[in-house]
């Protein structure tokens, strides 16, 4: 007997349709699963018979073989088991075929027969098609975000066995409604002072200009990187859809709504690996901390304490906005548009005001070359915070909140949008004349800059682009960029190091 | 024929030589002889046969050392660097040392010691200096190069290179230097033109051979030659447990006159200066200071030089002025001032551009007229 039983499998942040065909027939007992399963899958087997016969069902002791369809492409993860069991029910008979023509199953089993939430179901729902999809209760709030037929809930195997053999109807799983309360996200209101800062965080935010924060321990820089997001316009709900499925495909944790609407802040330890960073791993291609930041901020405490592959590792989604990943056999294009913000210390003793760096030369080369230049020059905005004195730490009147900077950033956003149809860190050199024509004696300042070897042609570039943001965040956004959008924009790109290693003009 | 002074080069570039070596290894011999000693050609007596005795690796090294520096090839080397070197027995030995109790074994010269007959002061700090340190530095070097007084450092970056700049603006100067290494290795490698300006008009000297490696060890042995050879010293800013307590140490114990320039108590760059004022030195606020304690007179003194610079203007002036009293970051000039983030960045850049401030890792410091000499 033969039964063949809709499912999918996840790659990437992607889901693949498969096809769990399942044969029972005479011979020696044995059960065997065919079509390039990794061990994951395989392990299905027993937890499929257990979950059987823990529901009462008969397990047959005929021979099984079961072929994941299409056979070539590596299948992996627990999401199959629910398809196999099923799969092998109808072929043994216990289930008669039609019950589950226009099924598709996902969930993963426990040995009692309960069934389990599974990573993924999102981008897997998105692969059924028009199917109706049968998954546990815990992946409702995902797979009704993208499925285009039914989302049948189930809580345990001997519920599903009793619904198809039409004892039963459908169970009601409803879970409660949740007052989709969005995750509270600290406010800028908490940061007293720091008039430069809080300014690069908006310019940061409104013109999607990567950010590198420098001061010494105990300056707030983590303060003002988590309040980074924050700041960003919630997401449309194309992009919601997008970062959703990746964060589903990477099982990280989903508002009880199922969709991201707030851009995702991600803020992974520096000691993580290559593959923690950028996705990877052998057989599961699971999306990295860029692709968890897409449409979001990735934030990099400590920045010159990564390992330096790590940060090269950097270097191609901030180009493209994807990542590419290879293994053999394997490729996946995921999606890796973030916004980058970096804190580190100015040297390794956490410097201070002048004269207060204990360094040797050599220690603090050390210790900034760890950036290599590329990297370097991808920040837009490179901010020295600095430790508010204690004057304005006791000052009791609160900073503008997120709400009130938000505002003006959504404004400036679409300001740009109308203007070019894009970021302002995404002009090419090209039109900035154009979008960015700048007032005499905001060229004259750039002169000076320029001929005093401060400024290279790329920092030109993109210190004009930074004075558009600001030019476009003003009261009064004015076409031209003025001397004072200018001046501030080169105090956004400091130097960074006592020694200058690293000048304005990178 | 090599000169004696050729054994005396090649064993003072020998591994792990000091100064009490040498010198125990030359005393009541030829330099000839010592070298014997030292290669294990000649048998040891004395406290170098001893020496041997406690550490018998040290004579397998300089047996070593016997062959890789020989006195010719030694000898050579100082030629080619263009270096004199001067034994203790010399008529051009500076006479200060002669009488010192660590005197030096031999002297690898760049340049004239006869310098060393003028008024001599010198100038020491740390190198991790502030703009303001190195400005005064330039500015005390300038001003007294400018009364034909030897100014005498040690070539260092910060304070020290600074010092030697300022000497080396007036016409006609000719400082002097002290250097931990061999005297034909800049170091550090930025103050290369300094050290070959500063060899080609005053003099370079050295403790140890062409080809010496900057090891921190050195360093120390080097300040005592400084505080021995100068009749003022005065420490400009210094750290806490700076290099130049060092010297200012050796200093006291010469009886060289002491000054320091006093800092602010925030700066920890003038931490040690300051705590020398607290010992008993006296405060260097001006250069008259010092050229009192020569007995110069000090009525020509402080020459000053033309400001060229646009003077300020608007609010420029007071966010000058608020810069010169301490380094000041951005965000504390827009709070004092209670001006837009905008605004203070124009000024700011303004007066960056004109020359009045400027900026190191986000803080700003006034410049004065000295500051292209620092």
């Amino acid at each position: 007997m033969f039964a063949s039983i809709s499912s999918a499998v996840l790659f990437g942040a992607e889901g693949h349709p498969v096809s769990v065909e399942v044969h029972v027939d005479k011979g020696l007992p044995a059960f065997t699963v065919v079509g390039l399963p990794d061990e994951s899958v395989r392990e299905s087997r027993d937890r499929a018979r257990a979950a059987v016969m823990s529901s009462g069902a008969t397990w047959t002791s005929h021979r099984i073989t079961v072929s994941l369809a299409p056979s070539h492409g590596r299948k992996t993860g627990s999401g199959l088991d629910l398809a196999i069991a099923i799969g092998v029910l109808i072929a043994s008979g216990e289930i008669p075929a039609e019950s589950v023509r226009n099924l598709a199953f996902i969930g993963e089993l426990g040995l009692d027969g309960s069934l389990r939430p599974v990573r993924g179901v999102a981008p897997m729902a998105g692969a059924i098609g028009e199917l109706d999809l049968v998954v546990p209760v815990g992946c409702a709030a995902e797979a009704r975000l993208v499925a285009l037929g039914q989302t049948r809930l189930v809580a345990h195997l001997s519920e599903l066995i009793g619904v198809l053999v039409g004892e039963a109807p459908w169970p009601d799983h409803e879970p409660d409604p949740v007052l989709s309360d969005p995750e509270p996200v600290p406010d800028l209101a908490d940061v007293r002072g720091q008039p430069l800062a809080r300014g690069a965080l908006e310019v940061a935010a409104a013109g999607a200009h990567h950010t590198l924060l420098v001061g010494p321990p105990g300056s707030g820089k983590t303060m003002l990187a988590s309040r980074l997001h924050g700041l960003l316009p919630a997401l449309d709900r194309d992009r919601a859809l997008e970062v959703t499925m990746v964060h589903s495909a990477a099982g990280a944790a989903l508002p009880p709504t199922g969709l991201l609407r707030q851009p995702p802040f991600r803020a992974p330890h520096h000691t993580s690996s290559s593959a923690a960073l950028v996705g990877g791993g052998s057989n599961t291609l699971r999306p990295g901390e860029v692709s968890l930041s897409h449409c979001g901020v990735l934030f990099l405490d400590e920045v010159a304490e990564f390992g330096p592959k790590v940060l090269n590792g950097l270097r191609e989604p901030l180009e493209e906005g994807v990542i590419r990943i290879s293994r053999s056999g394997i490729h996946a294009v995921l999606p890796a548009d973030f916004l980058l913000i970096a804190a580190m210390n100015p040297c390794p003793c956490g410097g201070g005001a002048p004269g207060a760096c204990r360094c040797g030369d050599a220690a603090l080369n050390r210790y900034l070359q760890r950036l290599s230049g590329p990297l370097i020059d991808r920040f837009d905005l490179r901010v020295n915070v600095h430790r508010p004195d204690v004057d304005e730490f006791l000052d009791n009147s609160p900073g503008e909140s997120t709400a009130a900077v938000k505002e003006r950033v959504v404004a400036a956003r679409e300001l740009a949008w109308v203007r070019q149809g894009g970021v302002n860190s995404a002009l090419a050199p090209n039109v900035l004349d154009q979008f960015a024509p700048l007032e005499p004696s905001a060229r004259l300042l750039l002169r000076h800059e320029m001929e005093h070897d401060r400024l290279s042609g790329r920092g030109y570039h993109r210190i004009r682009r930074v004075a558009r943001t600001i030019a476009d965040l003003r009261p009064v956004p004015s076409e031209k960029v003025s001397e004072q959008d200018v001046a501030l924009a080169i105090h956004l790109r400091t130097s960074i190091g006592r020694a200058l290693q690293i000048g304005r003009a990178a | 024929m090599i000169p004696a002074a050729g054994y005396v080069a090649a064993l003072a570039g020998f591994d792990r030589m000091t100064t009490a070596r040498l010198t125990s290894l030359l005393a009541g011999r030829t330099p000839e002889e010592g070298y014997a000693i030292a290669t294990g050609e000649a048998r040891a007596a004395g406290p170098v046969a001893s020496l041997f005795r406690r550490d018998p690796e040290l004579a397998e090294r300089w047996r070593a050392d016997g062959v890789r520096r020989t006195a010719e090839r030694s000898w050579q080397e100082c030629l080619d660097a263009d270096v004199s070197v001067v034994l203790p027995g010399d008529p051009d030995f500076p006479a200060q040392l002669l009488d010192d109790p660590r005197c030096p074994a031999v002297l690898f010269v760049r340049g004239d010691l006869s310098v060393l007959d003028a008024r001599r002061v010198g100038i020491v700090g740390t190198r991790n200096a502030t703009q303001r340190g190195r400005e005064t530095a330039a500015k005390f070097g300038y001003e007294l190069a400018s009364q034909e007084v030897v100014v005498v450092s040690g070539l260092a970056r910060g304070i020290d290179g600074s010092a030697h700049r300022g000497a080396l603006a007036v016409d006609g100067s000719r400082p002097v230097a002290i250097v931990g290494n061999g005297p034909d290795r800049p170091y550090p490698k930025q103050n290369a033109e300094l050290w070959n300006e500063v060899a080609e008009r005053g003099a370079l000297i050295s403790e140890w051979p062409p080809g010496t490696q900057p090891d921190a060890f050195r360093f120390p042995l080097r300040n005592r030659i400084l505080a021995a050879l100068v009749e003022v010293l005065v420490v400009v800013e210094s750290r806490e447990r700076g290099g130049s307590l060092i010297t200012a140490r050796e200093a006291a114990e010469r009886g060289v006159d002491l000054f320091a320039v006093p800092g602010s108590l925030q700066s920890r760059a003038s931490a040690g200066a300051n705590q020398l004022l607290r010992d008993g030195a006296a405060p260097a606020t001006d250069v008259t200071d010092v050229l009192v304690a020569l007995g110069l007179d000090q009525r020509r003194a402080g020459r000053s030089r033309f400001d060229s610079r646009p003077r300020p203007r608007g609010d420029e002036v007071g966010l000058l002025e608020t810069c010169r009293a301490e380094p000041r970051t951005i965000e504390a000039l827009v709070l004092l001032h209670d001006m837009t983030l905008g605004d203070v960045a124009m000024s700011v850049a303004r007066l960056e551009r004109s020359g009045w401030l400027r900026e190191t890792g986000g803080w700003f410091e006034a410049v004065d007229e000295w500051a292209d000499l620092a």
